[in-house]
């Protein structure tokens, strides 16, 4: 078994490579400050293996975390094969938008599908408002 | 009997084929769109909105405040217009070069790099046509249309029967995903899924050159040498294969040089065109607009009768850097699309937003000008993804000013 699973909670690591979903552009166009567009960009699909090490329930809520920014989202199973372990996927919206560096190298184009995070369970915490 | 139909400014695919039912300049029902271009005709609602520092104000004040913020600025940036018609851009164009402004448009930060060197001539070309009635063998590489450009496959790319093509996606057609992600469209490709890890497009790229020309496919990751040998026979056989280009593959890339070769060794071997699979309805007509006049595609700035252009003139880098001094921006929503550690620095100046709808930017700007919806509201012209122009006129009426109102009330007061 894994140490990680003995901590109170664990921590684990991973890329997030984020995505356009058709359902959330639909709910984006009807109200971007709706709970629908919420629900559908403010989520995280982990794999299994990852999801059960963080200890937590689907549509539990977790923490994603770097230098560039604090986010809770809701945490699902991918249901996606093959296993993708240390990969998550994240609909692309303001909440993946927190978590992107601001290095660019000067060529003007952020490394929006290059996010490295950790995840921490959040358990009862509220998703985080993308207001400035 | 002629039928009325209208186009879908929904995504850069600019359906024409859409049919509606409208009452009271409300649009009820939506016909042949698909799931985001139905909402996007049925945005249309209440009556114009201007607010200055977050109060409602008239028409008026709301013009002249947003003159007064350019007319005090020394180096203002004006962002967005993907979502605005080839007369809106225009104007806009000649508004920063009037303002000596910074100018630019999201395709500084997606797609842009392929659209200029498709206007250089560095890709062969085809439009959506084409490619309905010819293509044997297309390629989504980073891309996942299903999602974000939910009739592509349907109207154009795989499941139609063109002139040439009548036994459709049955025997006639070859769909192929290259993804690191088995998307909705990568299911619809079924074994012709390639899955690379994130960042390794560019090794797959050589490794498929490779397979084109006979030799060993090799990548650090592994890929089972046999499935690149299998696919470079698919496309060694294609008679019009067409690469439509999203933005996973842009991202993945540090430069186009590999795309380059690729295009190159695919055409040594079979006919390959090139679509960039642009988003926004009008973010191509912005890039032939912009090139048109100054010989760029975006990230120019304006200064005594010249322009410059470079990565330091992209909103990102401009913002970045604190270049600008204040900022006008049309129908885009730069606070909740670009990154948060970036976006932020426009809280620091005056924002002028003019949106059809409220968005985290409009939220947050000094000037907040509630436009028509361009394409349901407000006609004009734009240019589709593959280059073609496309006409429409405004599907209802309403009293909210277009876009191009409020730009040419800008100029007149300036
Ligand atoms: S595919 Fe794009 S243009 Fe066509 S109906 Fe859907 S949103 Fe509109």
């Amino acid at each position: 078994m894994d140490f990680g699973s003995f901590l109170k909670s664990p921590e684990i690591k991973v890329k997030v490579v984020t995505y356009r979903d058709i359902f959330q552009d639909k709910a984006m166009i009807e109200n971007r400050f709706g709970e629908d567009y919420r629900d559908r960009s403010a989520i995280i699909k982990l794999d299994s293996a990852d999801f059960k090490q963080l200890n937590v329930k689907k549509g539990d809520t977790v923490t994603l975390k770097n230098s560039f920014g604090t986010i809770v989202v809701k945490a699902e199973e991918s249901g996606y094969e093959p296993s993708h372990k240390g990969i998550a996927y994240m609909p692309n919206s303001p909440w993946s938008n927190m978590l992107v560096s601001d290095e660019t190298g000067g060529t003007g184009v952020p490394k929006f599908k290059d996010i490295s995070a950790t995840i921490t369970s959040a358990k009862g915490a509220k998703v985080t408002e993308p207001g400035f | 009997m002629e039928k009325n139909y209208n186009v879908c400014t929904g995504c850069g695919m600019l359906c024409d084929d859409i049919e509606v039912e409208s009452e009271k300049n409300i649009v009820n029902k939506v016909y042949t769109a698909c799931r985001v271009g139905v909402a996007h005709m049925k945005e249309g609602r209440e009556s114009a909105v201007f607010r200055v520092d977050d109060k409602p104000v008239d028409e008026a004040t709301a013009i002249s405040e947003a003159v007064a913020i350019l007319k005090n600025a020394k180096n203002p940036l004006i962002f967005g217009l993907g979502t605005s018609t080839n007369e809106t851009q225009k104007l806009a164009i000649e508004l920063a070069r009037k303002t000596s402004a910074t100018l630019d448009d999201t395709s500084s930060f997606c797609l842009g790099r392929v659209v200029e060197a498709l206007l250089q001539n560095r890709f062969k070309a085809c439009t959506l046509d084409d490619v309905r009635n010819k293509a044997d063998v297309t390629i989504f590489w980073g891309a996942d249309p299903s999602d974000s450009h939910p009739r592509h496959l349907s109207k154009y790319s795989y499941f139609p029967r063109g002139t040439e093509k009548q036994r459709g996606w049955e025997e006639d057609r070859t769909a192929i995903a290259i993804d690191v992600r088995k998307s909705h469209t990568a299911k619809i490709c079924g074994n012709n899924f390639f899955q690379v890890p994130p960042g390794g497009d560019a090794e797959f790229i050589d490794a498929l050159i490779a397979g084109l020309s006979g030799k060993l496919p090799k990548t650090s990751y592994n890929f089972p040498p046999k499935r690149i040998l299998e696919l470079a026979n698919i496309l060694k056989g294609a008679k019009f294969g067409v690469v439509f280009v999203g933005l996973g593959l842009v991202y993945s890339l540090e430069n186009l040089e590999p795309l380059f070769r690729l295009m190159d060794a695919l055409n040594e071997k079979a006919n390959f065109h090139l679509i960039p699979m642009v988003g926004h309805y009008n973010m191509r007509g912005f890039n032939e607009n912009l090139f048109e006049e100054t010989g760029y595609v975006n990230s120019v700035k304006f200064e005594d009768g010249a322009v410059k252009h470079g990565p330091e003139y992209s909103i990102v880098e401009a913002l970045k850097a604190k270049t600008v001094d204040a900022a006008l921006i049309i129908g885009s929503d730069p606070l909740s699309s670009l990154p948060r550690s970036i976006a932020k620095n426009l809280l620091e100046i005056p924002v002028i937003s003019m949106d059809p709808c409220e968005t985290l930017t409009s939220r947050s700007s000094k000037v907040y000008i509630n436009t028509a919806i361009s394409g349901v509201e407000s006609g004009g012209s734009a240019t589709r993804m593959d280059g073609v122009k496309v006409e429409f006129k405004p599907v209802v009426e309403t009293k909210r000013l277009s876009d191009e109102a409020v730009l040419k009330k800008i100029m007149e007061a300036l």
